[in-house]
């Protein structure tokens, strides 16, 4: 097998164990924490009410036995229906996916919109004032825990300025308007250009910036800090030095010479940071009312729902390993230092 | 010619255009421009597990179902009793039967006759499927239903003479479900539902986003005994932090709140001239129960010494200071409690007052200092009292950090507090691990027994041990006796004898609190226990 199939080809397989570790975790850790029946009605039934409709349920089997029949419904593709509201997980994929979907590219475009340029700012005043204020702004990006982050932004633009909105993905009367359409894609932003009414795409957007700009300044540190350093390391390579003796001129030499080599590593980057959105999409969601995946991964985690949250988290879990398995294939194919 | 113009500035000026032009939008939001002038749009926290009547028995799902489907009985505002809402009239026909007729010509909003086979379907339904989220407990003594004529449905029962079955009706296991579209085996998808319209209630679905955003319109087609709507519609939009709830009450994107926000919340808004904050008990009671397995002095521990667990007990009433918990943990937002019904339901006395503390409803010392050295037991008591923070709320720690100390503050006690996750919570107090701890109750219906029934009768749902033949005969004579005035009598009896156990200390009411915009009618400014929240009396001004 020639170097780079084989590579690929192990890296593939990688997902498997990684995702099957994960769930296993899951489904272990759910069961520890108590019940989805007890939990909502344990207030309401006598104890012999509630062991009946445990026994029903099925979940005072023996988790062996328990756990072969959630791999086996897992190796089928049939990861159930929710325990506490009997909906399947395909269509919570569908209504919820879509909107998590939204706010991660959100997201990641303040990242880049703002990591990049910055990034490259910060390495042309290397160790100069405007370079420490951005490190520090860096630092603080991706430091400060995004749920943080979302709460002072919704103090100071929601409440003090009154500029954006508290919470939620569009104002009642959009969101209504939109579900009344015949055909939606969940996208919020979409549905509206697809309306085809301009306030509705404003109202979507002017909803979607606290969040995103939350979300995506998590990630922009981490940008801005590594272009930066990669820039550094590109400024003073022997190729730049030997264009710049050519007479290359400065600025084609950081804008051309310099910079896109040392872009390379915001690919490998972008995939990791695939499983930071996510981890930080269930705080944004919840802090912005967003009902996303990650809204509905913490709900379900509250109601010891361990039917929704083994598939969610098996969902995040393929999502994270697929894109880490693109990001190596990218990666391999670009650049030439990567061994296989 | 090569580029030299950096992308990033030129995408940072794209960025703050569009930054810009979001922040300057119109406000298009809510019950603006959710419909007409006179739709209300509700804002909650509560979450939906079902739409199916027999798929869930949760506040929120509740919230929505009372509203879309309609019972044969109903309790109206400001009364306790069940009236006709369906049904035209109630008659209990036999010793185990009772004969419902209901009114003429009901629809359901997709067209379908609404029969007495739809009821009977219904009921058979809900006990066919039981499912693990449902109601169906509530349905403990229905035997069969049978509908021998169109607008006739005969419900017989296991026991004979129970007075409660009417009130059994108004509750989420007496919802009507179209035979047409709901299976009789199985709980349908909610996006069924919402296709197959099958609603017999004041409302109908519009459209339908899951725990996010709900529109409902009048249903025309609504025969009960509830009356038409003073609103053209409502919009129901879910938030799960209270906080974002508040704000947005606050700038008038809704118009209602109910259920739930947070106590310096409803003291922040209480001074905003914009909003009106309704407040009033409510009928969920919290109290802390005695195991008597584990208790000190209790029968499955070393000493054991019933005369010596009373005195346990008795001295924790006699110094918990109920008044001090509801003004300073609570903020007046709760009341004290002082026997095992709220205040405002019927039947409800302070059969504790008069027997401990300082027989006025206040603690006292030297009282509870008597009690136990009477008994003989030597002081402090060590206790250990279990609380719960994530079911029974967060204000829990600050309430049972002030009972401990009030209890040692007397020098009798000394307190041990711990707190557990409810979702081991339910499983260690039946498993007799906590030797006292808290739980709290509100009631499926509005009616004593609901509150005393699941405390002290047979398989009662507290299973702390206090097992009382006198009081379970009391509990059966009162679910089976027709007349009020002896019914009322019985009920303080019980309530009477129980107080001298004291198996549970009773502490605080709760409060119901709804907010409205200024402009909002039809919400009481005083809130009691008989209130129930309807949609149908809201009107916008």
């Amino acid at each position: 097998m020639p170097g780079l199939a084989r590579y690929l080809t192990v890296r593939f397989l990688l997902i498997f164990p990684t995702v099957f570790a994960l769930v296993t975790a899951v489904f272990f850790l759910m069961r520890l924490t108590g019940d989805p029946v007890t939990n909502a009605l344990g207030d309401r039934l006598t104890p012999e009410q509630l062991r009946q409709r445990l026994h029903q349920a099925g979940y005072d089997r023996p988790l062996l036995v328990q756990y072969l029949e959630f791999l086996k419904g897992v190796a089928t593709g049939d990861l159930g229906r929710t325990a506490t509201d009997n909906r399947s997980i395909a269509d919570l994929l569908g209504s919820y996916g879509t909107a998590t979907l939204e706010l991660a590219v959100y997201a990641l475009v303040i990242a880049l919109i703002v990591g990049l340029p910055l990034g490259r700012l910060a390495a042309y005043y290397r160790d100069r004032a405007p370079d420490v204020v951005l490190r520090l702004f860096a630092i603080l990006a991706y430091a400060t825990p995004v749920f943080f982050v979302g709460l002072l932004l919704k103090l100071v633009f929601s409440v003090w300025l009154d500029w954006f909105p508290v919470a939620g993905r569009a104002s009642t009367g959009v969101q209504l308007q939109l579900a009344h359409r015949s055909s939606v894609t969940g996208i919020f932003l979409l549905d509206a250009l697809r309306s085809g009414d301009g306030a509705a795409v404003l109202d979507v957007l002017h909803h979607a910036v606290l969040p995103s700009v939350a979300l995506g300044l998590l990630v922009a540190g981490i940008f801005l800090r590594l272009v930066r350093t990669n820039l550094i390391g590109t400024l003073s390579a022997g190729y730049v030095t030997a264009a710049r003796s050519r007479g290359v001129p400065e600025r084609r030499l950081r804008d051309r010479h310099a910079t896109r080599p040392a872009l390379v590593p915001v690919i490998t980057l972008l995939g990791l940071q695939v499983a930071g959105l996510l981890g930080g999409a269930v705080l944004t969601e919840t802090t912005f009312e967003w009902k996303g995946l990650g809204f509905e991964l913490a709900h379900y985690l509250t109601a010891r729902d361990f039917v929704a949250v083994q598939a969610l988290v098996a969902v995040f879990a393929v999502v994270v390993a697929v894109t880490n398995f693109l990001v190596d294939a990218v990666a391999a194919l670009v650049d030439p230092r990567v061994r296989y | 010619m090569p580029r030299t113009t950096p992308r990033g500035p030129v995408a940072a000026a794209a960025l703050t255009t569009l930054l810009s032009l979001a922040a300057c939008t119109t406000d298009t939001s809510d019950a603006h421009s959710a419909a007409d002038g006179r739709t209300i749009t509700i804002g909650t926290t509560d979450q939906v597990s079902s739409l199916d009547p027999a798929g869930a028995w949760d506040a929120g799902s509740g919230t929505i179902e009372t509203e879309v489907y309609a019972t044969l009985l109903s309790a109206h505002n400001g009364s306790t009793d069940a009236k006709p809402d369906l049904a035209a009239s109630i008659t209990l026909s036999g010793p185990t039967k009772y004969t419902v007729r209901l009114k003429p010509g009901l629809k359901f909003a997709n067209g379908h006759d609404l029969t007495s086979s739809d009821v009977k379907f219904s009921f058979d339904r809900q006990l066919k499927i039981a499912d693990k989220n449902g109601p169906s407990s509530l349905l403990y003594n229905l035997e069969s239903v049978a509908a021998p004529a169109p607008d006739t449905v005969e419900f017989t029962l296991k026991s004979p003479n129970d007075t409660l079955f009417p009130q059994i009706l108004t509750t989420a296991a007496g919802l009507v479900a179209d035979e047409e579209v709901f299976p009789a085996d199985k709980i349908l998808d909610d996006e069924a539902i919402i296709a197959a319209k099958p609603w017999s209630g004041p409302y109908v679905i519009d459209s339908y986003a899951k725990n996010s955003v709900v529109s409902f319109s009048v249903n025309p087609a609504y025969g009960g005994g509830l009356g038409a709507p003073k609103n053209t519609g409502v919009v129901l939009k879910y938030y799960t932090a209270a906080s974002n709830l508040k704000l947005d009450i606050q700038r008038g994107d809704i118009d209602v709140v109910y259920r739930t926000l947070t106590i310096p919340d409803l003291q922040d808004l209480g001074t905003k001239p914009e909003v009106v904050v309704h407040t009033g008990s409510g009928n969920g009671i919290r109290f802390i129960v005695f195991d008597l397995k584990t208790q000190p002095f209790g029968s499955a521990t070393a000493q054991a010494d019933p005369a010596k667990a009373l005195a346990v007990r008795q001295a924790a009433a006699s110094l918990i200071d109920r008044a001090q918990l509801a003004d300073q943990v609570y903020k007046g937002t709760f009341q004290p409690l002082y026997s095992y019904v709220p205040q405002g339901i019927t039947g409800a006395t302070e059969s504790l007052k008069p027997l401990y503390g300082d027989q006025r409803g206040g603690p006292d010392k030297a009282a509870a200092a008597r009690l136990l050295s009477t008994a003989g037991v030597s002081t402090p008591v060590a206790l250990n009292l279990q609380y719960n923070t994530d079911h029974y709320g967060s204000s829990s720690e600050d309430e049972y950090a002030l009972i401990k100390t009030q209890l040692e503050a007397s020098g009798l006690f000394k307190v041990t507090l711990q707190s557990t996750e409810w979702s081991q919570y339910g499983k260690q107090r039946v498993a007799d691990q906590y030797p006292a701890y808290q739980l709290g109750w509100y009631a499926d219906y509005l009616d004593a027994d609901n509150y005393l029934g699941s405390f002290f009768a047979d398989g009662n749902w507290v299973n702390n041990g206090y097992d009382d033949a006198a009081v379970k005969a009391l509990i059966k004579q009162e679910q089976t006796e027709t007349d009020p005035g002896r019914r009322t009598e019985t009920l303080r009896q019980i309530q009477d004898a129980v107080a001298k156990a004291v198996p549970i200390v009773p502490l605080l009411q709760g409060s119901t609190a709804i907010v409205t915009r200024a402009k909002i009618d039809g919400v009481p400014q005083r809130l009691d226990s008989a209130y129930q929240f309807r949609w149908a009396e809201l009107a916008k001004r």
